[in-house]
């Protein structure tokens, strides 16, 4: 018998379109895992690239570091005093000859109100280097000046979305309400969606004296983001920041580090565990859905084989073996397989677009992953459909001439 | 010398049924030449469906001898087996048992699905040639749903001749039918005897064993004297 036999084919077809409740409920299992499998690992997919696509946006390039306030692991509670970073910190490093630049910023989440509509936002007090460290400019109107530091001007910046959030027409020359106080938009920053619970576009900049003086009312800083000369060696600029400020905060020994020093390629080793911890969660949910529908496939065609056993003891009768019984059934699996993982993989892209009209997720299209689910459908498929397969086999031809 | 086609030498076939043997068929002596046209006649619970089951490669004795075209067929494995039903064996059931989703040139060409080289376009005339021959030629592309009893037997007939098989067993094969469409039915069998088909029929009527060469009773497992 050849390989792959056009009538043989149309034979299985014939029988799988045979019985179309059976195959709508084999297909549904099938579709319904695939669907999530695909979804899940596009959308993880597609949230890591977001993700590095907003690091590289946020000029955290190579020669990047941020420090951040109190000790810890890299993201999560601090487990030290936050209150141990000065400016005067930042003096002592911006001396250092590899350091190009480096903005300091205080940062709180607080009460932001106009025209009675009130919200919790992000509001941070920088300084005049934000733009330049964090490659975010204003869009429209402008970003402080020395003047406005000077005199902690009552001043603020807010993000793309803030506007819209407040639904204010022009926002240019309007105030809004930080804390109770009047603040007036002088600028309105680039769009720069990103992931966060409090999302960067709906942030609200303010003078970082202002910041520290009006609001806050603190002498120490949240976080410092520094910009090195391009092929700085980040070990060595690492190494001696941390032994700067473990020196300036008389940490000695086996005292833990009241800061925090993350590199671009911490944060996105940070990102690539945290996901891949989800991503092995997530595929384990899918495996066991994989399961059931496995399970659902065997009854389903279990069911079909008992009745048409006629049928297949009429094929073992006419000189069919067990190698083709055990081929034609494997073969109407892998027809299934397919046929569950074109259209998996069609639900999924159609979730997906509905998921990114909620989210800043964006759909990914990926032939890997379809490649993947089908994969995964025709393991399941194969391994499920094996056993009733191997029934078949079993099914005695005699049973033909039991009429008499 | 007319070659023998099928020998069987004291078959016997027991059923286990718990801890009761069951004996069926209790010492079958039986020659069949080539050309023959045998009918075994015998009530239900004789054995004669056992027996045909036998004959057919369907079912294995539990002691005796069946040498088929000279080859003692104990001695082969399962797949030779199937190679023989395939290409020796014509079988014609009782209940058509024709693929319900496949057409009629699609039920006639079934048996060559399962040769090694498969079907080609030859193939396809030969088997709407036979159909012809057998009055389906307007029904070539009917499903079995659309055929009357009579039709769907003779399409049975057609899948049973297209590997021409040196052997035809039918079982019952005019128990569902009229006697216009049994009459027909019969007379294709004696054609085919007649160009050198050899045929074994089961019934349990005496005016369609009448159409046989020959026949035999059996009773309680055994053949008797009529």
């Amino acid at each position: 018998m050849k390989l792959l036999n056009l009538n043989f084919l149309k034979d299985i077809v014939r029988e799988l379109f045979s019985n179309k409740g059976n195959l709508f409920f084999m297909v549904l299992a099938l579709v319904i895992s695939l669907t999530a499998l695909n979804t899940i690992y596009s959308l993880g997919e597609s949230a890591k690239r977001q993700v590095l696509e907003a690091l590289a946006n946020l000029q955290f390039g190579k020669d990047a570091l941020l420090i951040i306030a109190g000790g810890g692991r890299i993201i999560g509670l601090t487990t030290t005093r936050t209150d141990t970073l000065k400016l005067e910190d930042v003096e002592e490093i911006k001396r250092l000859s590899f350091v190009k630049l480096a903005s300091s910023w205080s940062r709180g989440i607080l009460e932001v109100s106009y025209q009675g509509e009130a919200e919790k936002l992000r509001v941070d007090g920088v300084d005049l280097n934000y733009s330049l460290a964090n490659n975010w400019y204003t869009s429209s109107g402008r970003f402080f000046n020395q003047q406005d530091m000077e005199s902690l001007a009552k001043v603020c910046v807010v993000g793309a979305d803030l506007p819209k959030k407040f639904k204010i027409k022009n926002p240019i020359g309007e105030k809004i309400k930080i804390r109770g106080e009047y603040f007036e938009i002088i600028g309105v920053l680039e769009p720069k969606t990103f992931f966060g619970h409090f999302r960067a576009d709906e942030r609200v900049l303010i003078p970082f004296t202002t910041a520290q003086r009006r609001v806050f009312n603190k002498d120490y800083i949240d976080a410092v983001k520094l910009l090195f000369y391009p092929d700085t060696d980040m070990k060595m600029a690492t190494q001696t920041i941390r032994q700067i400020l473990r020196k300036r905060h008389n940490l000695y020994g086996v005292q833990p580090d009241d800061f925090r020093l993350i590199t671009p390629e911490m944060s996105i080793q940070r990102f690539t565990e945290a996901s891949r911890t989800i991503n092995i969660f997530l595929l384990a949910i899918s495996l066991i859905s994989l399961i059931i529908s496995g399970v659902i496939i065997m009854n389903l065609m279990y069911a079909n084989i008992e009745e048409k056993a006629p049928i297949i003891a009429l094929r073992i009768a006419l000189g069919a073996t067990s190698k083709i019984l055990i081929k034609h059934y494997l073969t109407m699996c892998l027809l299934i397989a397919l046929l569950s993982g074109v259209i998996g993989w069609f639900l999924s892209i159609i979730l997906m677009q509905a998921i990114s009209l909620f989210t800043p997720l964006k759909p990914l299209f990926s032939w890997v992953t379809f490649l993947i689910s089908l994969a995964f459908a025709t393991i399941t498929c194969v391994v499920f459909g094996l056993i009733p397969a191997l029934k078949a086999t079993q099914i005695e031809p005699s049973i033909l001439l039991k009429s008499l | 010398m007319v070659k023998k086609l099928v020998l069987l030498q004291n078959i016997v076939k027991t059923y286990q049924t718990g801890n009761i043997e069951h004996q069926v068929l209790k010492g079958i002596n039986l020659e069949v030449k080539e050309g023959d046209f045998l009918a075994i006649m015998g009530v239900s619970g004789s054995g004669k469906t056992t027996l045909l089951n036998i004959i057919g490669l369907l079912d294995k004795p539990t002691s005796g001898t069946y040498i088929f075209d000279g080859q003692d067929v104990s001695k082969l494995n399962s797949k030779e087996i199937a190679f023989i039903r395939n290409k020796k064996i014509g079988f014609i059931f009782q209940a058509f048992h024709l693929i319900p989703w496949a057409t009629t040139l699609e039920n006639v060409l079934l048996p060559l699905l399962y040769r090694k080289e498969g079907f080609t376009k030859e193939d396809e005339k030969e088997a709407v040639k036979l159909l012809e021959r057998l009055g389906l030629i307007d029904k070539i592309h009917a499903k079995p749903s659309e055929l009357s009893g009579g039709q769907q037997q003779r399409v049975a007939i057609a899948r049973a001749l297209i590997n021409k098989p040196k052997l035809l067993l039918a079982d019952e094969p005019t128990g569902n039918l009229d006697t216009q469409s049994s009459s027909e039915v019969m007379k294709i069998f004696k054609e085919l005897n007649q160009e050198g088909l050899t045929i074994i029929l089961v019934t349990h009527d005496p005016e369609i064993a009448k159409n046989a060469k020959e026949i035999k009773i059996i009773v309680d497992g055994v053949f008797v004297e009529k």
